[in-house]
């Protein structure tokens, strides 16, 4: 028989004695979490997508706590009594919860918010020498400029709205990490399509944070809100291109409304610039905390 | 609410977007919005190793379209043994890709009609961007019908070449009656005001995250082909505040 080395041995038990306290700490705060999540959601439907953000939780709390899944593992502890419980609690999805939605709510309302002003300022700065477009264009790209800041500021007070429905304090300032780009462009505001081309990536940014939103929402009404103000930013985009095109190809004077016989002498491309991919591109976008209520 | 609960939601959302926030101005592609890329590199997901078969079906059905380029993910989604129609969101999204499908084949015959009816000197006149518009919208709708009849593909359900039954009838008569571009461009018009409502009406029922983003993919574009019809047709290019979903396809 091998012998031991029980002064060894002692210390190896001390050491395990000491790792299932720090555990038993963490445990003890952790539990009764999941415990309650449980419990709301005891005899509902599984949602797999409430799954995967339960996990994400759940991942971070126990790297927060110092107790990832590798480090238990490696010592141990998964395979007693607790790792059962744990494996079984983290097995039951959580309630839907609303904080996330809240955020991008928020945040979304932070994008109008900041729509609602760079017009505004370029509003004020004369949309970089718009009375000087000849023909209808400039008035056209005036009520352009005012029916999209009313758009945007519905669509803030919907968000804010829908924040408050949600439980949520509604934004209102603009969002600040797209602000610092308006604080660099506006000085280069110098003519009329350096504003036409800075609200398209202001609209486009609304597009496609809100496209990407749609993918991690959880509340059904956001949703819709979110999808329906999506369409509407795109149309946005979509005439800003429209009239950038024919501001920089030196037809300013078909920017009509009513186009009328004019449609004729529209160039070819016009038919196509405001929608360059069958399927959105999404590019830069506000991520659900950069506009949260802090 | 408990406090403790949102301290945990709250390290979920950072912990969500953490990557994107060191990125600054990139598109966001961490793998929570393209779940392919986590099957791809993730055998046995934990997801899978909690739900079993009742993985959410959009995403598998979604992903084996998206994911043709990824043998790995969708072998990956197929060695999962799960069916398309035993989820309930599976059933779900593939009932939207079906109505999907027949929309884009029916904006598709639409199109193809216009353009053959300009070609043969029919609708008088065509401007060169409405002609422009006709053949790039033709083909964004190509390839939309393409995605959804990958989508059903993918998930064993035959491909949909036929278009909106129900619609059909409706746009044929009215296409009947076109006699020019802009009798044209209003047809096209009414096409893609349906088509893009269905899609934002679709959208917050969809459960896979592919289908959902795709699907908003789609609604901009439509939304976008809208502005164009309007401008050409004399109308203010953004008509609405909140668009609605009363002349959705379902």
């Amino acid at each position: 028989m091998t012998n031991i080395d029980d002064r060894a041995f002692k210390q190896l038990i001390a050491e395990s004695q000491d790792l299932h306290v720090d555990a038993m700490r963490g445990i003890n705060e952790t539990i009764p979490v999941l415990e309650e999540i449980r419990e709301e959601r005891r005899g509902q439907e599984i949602d797999t997508d409430e799954i995967d953000r339960f996990n994400r939780n759940r991942r971070a709390m126990l790297q927060k706590m110092g107790y990832g899944a590798g480090g238990l593992a490696g010592r141990g502890l998964l395979a007693g009594s607790f790792g059962t419980i744990l494996t079984g609690l983290m097995a039951t999805p959580a309630r839907a919860d609303k904080t996330l939605d809240v955020q991008i709510l928020q945040t979304a309302s932070s994008l109008e918010k900041l729509a609602i002003e760079t017009y505004n300022t370029a509003a004020s700065q004369n949309l970089g020498g718009v009375a000087k477009v000849p023909g209808t264009a400039g008035q056209v790209i005036v009520k352009f400029v005012t029916e999209t800041v009313k758009q945007h500021d519905e669509h803030k007070k919907g968000f804010q709205a829908q924040t408050t429905a949600l439980g949520g304090k509604p934004q209102d300032t603009p969002n600040p990490k797209f602000a610092a780009e308006v604080t660099k462009a506006v000085p280069g505001f110098k003519q009329l399509v350096d504003v036409v081309d800075f609200a398209a990536v202001l609209e486009k940014v609304a597009t496609d944070t809100y496209l990407v939103n749609l993918t991690q929402l959880e509340d059904m009404k956001s949703k819709e809100l979110m999808a329906s103000v999506m369409g509407v930013e795109a149309q946005h985009l979509a005439s800003l291109r429209a009239v950038s095109a024919l501001l920089k190809g030196g037809a300013p004077e078909l920017i009509k409304i009513p186009i009328g016989a004019d449609l004729a002498k529209l160039p070819a491309a016009a038919g196509s610039v405001a929608f360059p991919n069958a399927f959105e591109q999404v590019g830069p976008v506000a991520e659900p905390e950069t506009g949260a209520v802090k | 609410m408990n406090k403790r609960r949102q301290v945990n939601t709250s390290t979920d959302s950072r912990t969500s977007t953490d990557s994107r926030t060191s990125k600054e101005l990139n598109p966001p592609m961490d793998t929570d919005e393209r779940p392919l890329a986590g099957l791809a590199t993730t055998p046995v997901s934990r997801r899978r190793l909690l739900v079993g078969g009742t993985v959410a079906a959009g995403v598998a059905l979604v992903a084996a379209a998206c994911g043709d380029d990824d043998k790995s993910s969708t072998t990956d989604t197929t060695a999962d043994g799960t069916t398309a129609t035993t989820a309930a969101g599976a059933s779900g999204d593939l009932t939207v890709a079906e109505v999907a499908a027949g929309l884009e084949v029916l904006a598709v015959q639409t199109y193809e009609a216009a353009l053959a009816a300009a070609q043969g000197n029919k609708l008088g006149t065509v401007p060169p961007a409405v002609a422009t518009y006709v053949t790039t919208a033709l083909a964004h709708h190509k390839e939309h019908r393409d995605f959804w009849n990958k989508v059903l593909k993918g998930a064993g359900k035959p491909e949909v070449t036929a278009p909106n039954s129900k619609l059909k009838p409706t746009v044929d008569a009215e296409f009947a009656k076109v006699k020019d571009a802009a009798g044209a461009a209003k047809l096209a018009l009414t096409l893609e005001d349906i088509a893009a409502q269905t899609y934002l009406k679709a959208i917050p029922t969809l459960k896979g995250k592919d289908a959902v983003r795709k699907a908003a993919e789609i609604q901009v574009v439509d939304q976008q082909h809208q502005s164009i019809l309007l401008y050409a047709l004399g109308e203010y290019p953004v008509p609405v505040t909140f668009q609605k979903t009363d002349k959705a396809a379902f």
